[in-house]
């Protein structure tokens, strides 16, 4: 029996269908082999290398990691570390883009394609289109980053070869079908777009998330192994485990979730970002309409995935701390502790950027009158937030200002300087912007349900009883007993605010039902706007580039913490200065390629209008 | 005392002691599967 004839698309796409399939299954099957491949390569290595000289009893069977000496690391006349730290840091931010568009490009499609609006779907497609351009730039500076590795480090690339083996060539297939996927996914849009032809479409689009979902968190694993090694002898460095058991590390689950969140929030803000750009460029109502709602669409995604961010940070710290609390010290109690308040500055600046956009946006329809008033009191909440997180806590100070001040601490200031005080301006600042989400989402609604008083009522109830609940558990806890209970305080916190986000999309979403829906004027928001959503971008790199320093950095001298020495000569947590003037480089760097990005697909939409019959050129060039 | 502002006087008293209870039962739960028990006026029992 043919069954492909009852196929509801052409056949040819049914037996791609099944290719894709066959391989992703084969490929599983593979990872199984490999597994249980690692798991017997211990053995292997020990018959073959039996009468070597190297072997001299049977615990130095397994072969340990190199001690490479200075003289072992090549050197081209610049700093090696700053060669892979700017390739490896434009190398993530690219990698973070095009593995995070998909995924809520899927989302919107899928919302398309049950509504029956073209809108979404056409938006959906333009998204793709930014992550498509930057793809290539990916890959080439993935390459780039593998072949400085393998010259300015080669011991310690045998050595990580040695590690992960054959887990190397599932990435690489891995990579190529997610090129495969990648490229049939976005050209393949208008061919399969309607009916049973975008049920395949839409697989076609899991299927790519599941692959770059995949590569994230293989990549993942080498990060975590040097910081947190498992599966080899501690000692030597030998490999002992399977590769299972050298992925599964105590921070890779951690950097997954914190990642896989990032990645999200990082591209909806560049995605928004292109839409200002094409906003403000835009000649028509009809284009401008349609950029104000991808930009808004682009914010509500950056924000919403940043929201639940810290709580993933707070996990990765702790299981920081829980591997080694000298690591976990240095990060947030030395030398690296002052970067957390440059940290602040940019979180705190993406807060306003997000709440301001959501604010101006507030313009688009009349129902937002309601609620304008809060504004001013959301505000003052993000603003005095804002001053108690970035209030530091060691500051040096000269004889004659400890004299002035009496002491090392500011006398009123000085507690601000804590955690406990910057626990309640986070948390306080999320539960706010939260408060601005929501009030946005209500703008354009007239609720009709008979319970909505009680609906309300309970609400506001949680907004308050929350915010007291953070503010009681991070003074009383945090000021006035002991250590372990202030530690244990944060999740308190982390508690009161999930509370109030979970119960505000459910009481949300059981009070819309039957809500009459208002006009909302999309293209009509000011263009200042738009600047904060080209802020959004700007913060995300730069706080990207100096939190990936810092998660880097608490290896100090190590290639991989404990087992592997790093003796080059950059073997050395460098100035302040130093990595200010990095993340700000590279920082630079991306946004000069990301507008080259947006130039390039913004020209993919542009078509010269023919020559005149006379022979002289076009009066104008028309965006299609 | 008007029968709407009575109902909503009452709504809110019973919204608040609700969501206070409930906060309440939180914390004490959060500390404790953390092994900081809270005694009942929310000092620490350890």
């Amino acid at each position: 029996m043919n069954w492909l004839a009852y196929c509801p698309v052409p056949s040819t796409w049914c037996r791609a269908l099944i290719a894709v399939l066959v391989v992703a299954i084969g490929l599983s099957a593979g990872e199984f082999v490999t597994d249980a491949s690692a798991a017997s390569h211990g053995a292997e290595q020990q018959i073959a290398s039996v009468g070597s000289d190297e072997v001299t009893d049977e615990s130095t069977s397994l072969r340990p990691a190199a001690r490479p000496k200075r003289s072992d690391y090549p050197s081209i006349g610049v700093s090696s570390r700053g060669v892979v730290w700017a390739i490896a840091q434009l190398h993530l931010f690219f990698g973070a883009l095009v593995l995070a568009v998909p995924i809520f490009v899927l989302v919107i499609e899928l919302i398309g394609f049950k509504t029956n609006d073209d809108r979404y779907d056409d938006m959906a497609h333009e998204f793709m289109k930014v992550s498509l351009t930057a793809y290539a730039i990916t890959a080439l500076f993935g390459g780039a980053l593998a072949l400085s590795l393998f010259l300015l480090y080669p011991d310690f690339m045998i050595y990580m070869t040695r590690v992960f083996e054959s887990q190397l060539l599932i990435y690489a297939v891995l990579f190529f079908l997610e090129s495969m996927l990648l490229y049939i996914y976005y050209y393949g849009w208008n061919a399969l777009r309607y009916g049973n032809r975008k049920w395949v479409h839409l697989t076609l689009g899991l299927l790519l998330n599941a692959v770059g979902t995949t590569l994230l968190v293989v990549a993942n694993s080498w990060s975590t192994f040097m910081m947190a090694p498992s599966g080899v002898d501690p000692a030597t460095g030998a490999v002992t485990g399977n590769i299972w058991e050298i992925m599964k590390g105590p921070l890779w689950n951690p950097l997954n979730l914190h990642r896989f969140l990032a990645n999200i929030a990082f591209g909806g803000a560049v995605v928004g970002a292109y839409a200002a750009f094409k906003f403000l460029a835009a000649q028509t109502p009809a284009e401008k309409a349609h950029y104000d709602w991808m930009g808004y669409t682009s914010n509500f995604t950056a924000i919403l995935a940043f929201l639940p961010l810290p709580f993933a940070g707070y996990w990765m710290m702790a299981e920081v701390y829980a591997y080694s609390q000298q690591m976990g010290i240095l990060a947030m109690g030395g030398i690296l502790a002052w970067l957390f308040v440059i940290q602040a500055v940019l979180i705190c600046t993406i807060l306003l950027a997000g709440n301001y956009y959501l604010w101006t946006g507030m313009a688009r329809t009349e129902g937002s009158a309601r609620y304008r008033w809060l504004i001013k009191y959301i505000a003052v909440v993000l603003v005095v937030g804002f001053l108690v997180w970035v209030t530091p806590h060691n500051v040096i100070y000269s004889a004659s200002e400890i004299a002035r001040l009496g002491g090392g601490n500011h006398p009123v200031l000085g507690p601000l300087g804590i955690m406990p005080a910057k626990n309640i301006a986070v948390f306080l600042m999320l539960i706010f912007t939260f408060l601005s989400f929501q009030l946005y989402r209500r703008a354009d609604k007239v609720i009709t349900v008979s319970w909505q008083h009680w609906g309300n009522t309970l609400m506001i109830a949680i907004y308050i009883v929350a915010s007291a609940n953070v503010i009681f558990a991070g003074v009383y806890y945090g000021y006035f007993t002991n250590t372990v209970y202030k530690v244990g305080s944060s999740v308190i916190q982390v508690g009161s605010t999930a509370v109030v986000i979970v119960s505000g999309v459910v009481i949300d979403t059981l009070m819309f039902k039957g809500a009459k829906t208002l006009r909302v004027s999309w293209g009509k928001v000011p263009d200042r706007a738009q600047y904060a959503l080209f802020a959004l971008p700007v913060a995300f790199t730069w706080l990207m580039a100096l939190m990936g320093y810092i998660r880097s950095s608490v290896r100090t001298h190590w290639h991989v913490y404990a087992v592997m020495k790093d003796n080059s000569p950059d073997n050395f947590i460098p100035t302040l200065q130093t990595v200010g003037n990095m993340v700000t480089l590279v920082t630079l760097l991306f946004l000069i390629f990301l507008l080259f990005i947006f130039w390039i697909a913004n020209l993919s939409g542009t078509k010269q209008v023919p020559l005149a019959t006379d022979g002289k050129p076009a009066p104008a060039e028309s965006a299609a | 005392m008007s029968l709407d502002t009575r109902k909503a006087t009452v709504r809110w008293i019973l919204v608040l002691a609700v969501t206070l209870a409930f906060f309440y039962g939180l914390d004490h739960f959060i500390m404790s599967a953390q092994g900081l028990p809270l005694n009942w006026d929310m000092t620490p029992g350890n």
